[in-house]
């Protein structure tokens, strides 16, 4: 438990202090630490704005330079991981002013923005139209909405029916922003702690919620002491109390730094092949180079899919441990 | 050998160990839904469901390893 809240803590601190223009010239500044050596009159800022205007060709050179030392980085501080740019950064790089220092400040909340405004639009619009016949659009949304509620009803039994909106939300939700990331331009938020541990901690709270009304306040501690039954069970509530209170506050560490780590280690893998496909082919001085990421590509689709389903899957099961027809699936 | 250069060559080493553990978890558990689900493809949706709930477990301990190594670096 205590391993486990060392790299929380760290990753609250590091998200806290991390100034705004540290991380926004995240790739190019990443792959210029190392000619900043070679030009040293040329501050980082200029470097990673010049960097930016000519994107493929000046990172090209940059990142041939990085390959040709694998251990070069060790000697330095360390470098934030690489990350694909997306278009908030971009811009921010390029007008520095009090709007782009804003946008980049609050650019987790606008990618997910993007998600669920189009999720709820494309809602919007097929609830407007509803048909006895389904439209394409329509015949989906409901392929999706059963397959979620068949999923969660298989595990919670009929009474989890309830559960099913904010299961079937959380599942879309997660899955658009992991798929994200695959789009130029976008990123996925999912993969900085802030969004993950912001969902895992309203899946904590909603099935906290979820034991108080479902056995009562009393219940609910009675739950956590373990259910006591006989009088060896009775003796043992000062052992099984705090240990379930350090189960039910490990459940959100571990579902926002699972979600994190898939998808922060998805994405940095994406970036690490990008850059290694421009810098193969740098030699040629084109803004071009080489698709080496695309297995990668339906490996992220894959862990996207597989991460969300993982989420939404285990909020499920939370609420299966809540409720009061499984006693004995502790 | 310096302790920078000790952390950056221990650090993927200790990814690449939690990763091993993971991977022989995996294998089994995998391995055993699949007979499971040749035994009884009835069951097989139920039975993949637990499968991908457990793979998701073994596989935190890789990503909990990977997240420790990306915030000490």
């Amino acid at each position: 438990m205590i391993r486990l809240l060392i790299p929380l803590l760290l990753a609250i601190g590091q998200t806290a202090q991390e100034p705004a223009i540290d991380s926004a010239s995240m790739v190019i500044e990443k792959s210029s630490g190392q000619t900043a050596s070679h030009d040293t009159g040329v501050t980082a800022e200029q470097s990673s704005e010049q960097g930016i205007g000519e994107t493929a060709e000046h990172a090209t050179n940059q990142a041939t330079g990085h390959t040709a030392g694998p251990t070069a980085g060790h000697g330095e501080e360390s470098a934030p991981p690489p990350e694909l740019p997306n278009i908030i950064e971009i811009i921010h790089l390029k007008y520095k002013n009090r709007l782009t220092d804003f946008l980049f400040a609050w650019r987790l909340v606008i990618f997910s923005s993007i998600v669920w405004l189009v999720l709820g639009f494309m809602a919007f619009i097929v609830f407007r139209k509803r048909t006895l016949i389904p439209g394409p659009l329509q015949n989906f949304l409901e392929w999706v909405v059963e397959m979620l509620s068949n999923m969660v009803v298989s595990i919670l039994g009929d009474e989890g029916r309830r559960y099913v909106p904010f299961v079937g939300t959380l599942f879309m939700y997660i899955f658009c922003m992991n798929i994200m990331g695959l789009i130029p331009g976008f990123f996925s938020s999912t993969s900085k702690l802030n969004t993950t541990l912001a969902l895992a901690l309203c899946v904590f709270l909603y099935v906290q919620f979820t034991g108080i009304r479902n056995f009562g306040p009393l219940g609910y501690i009675y739950h956590l002491a373990g259910s006591p039954k006989s009088v060896v069970e009775w003796c043992l509530v000062w052992l099984n109390f705090p240990l379930h209170i350090i189960g039910e506050l490990a459940k959100p560490l571990s579902l926002s730094l699972r979600l994190f780590g898939n998808i922060a280690g998805e994405d940095m893998l994406l970036a690490i092949f990008v850059i290694l496909g421009v810098s193969v082919m740098s030699f040629m001085h084109l803004p071009i180079g080489l698709p080496l990421h695309l297995p990668f590509i339906f490996l992220a689709l894959l862990t996207s899919f597989v991460q969300a389903l993982v989420f939404a899957l285990l909020a499920t099961i939370y609420f299966s441990l809540m409720s009061h027809h499984e006693e004995e699936s502790h | 050998m310096d302790p920078k250069t000790a952390v950056g060559f221990l650090l993927p080493l200790a990814v690449g160990v939690a990763a091993l553990g993971s991977g022989l978890g995996l294998g089994r558990a995998v391995g055993a839904a699949m007979e499971a689900m040749g035994r009884q493809p009835e069951a097989a949706g139920k039975i993949q469901t637990a499968m991908i709930i457990g793979a998701a477990f073994i596989e935190a301990l890789t990503i909990y390893a990977l997240v420790a190594v990306i915030l000490i670096k």
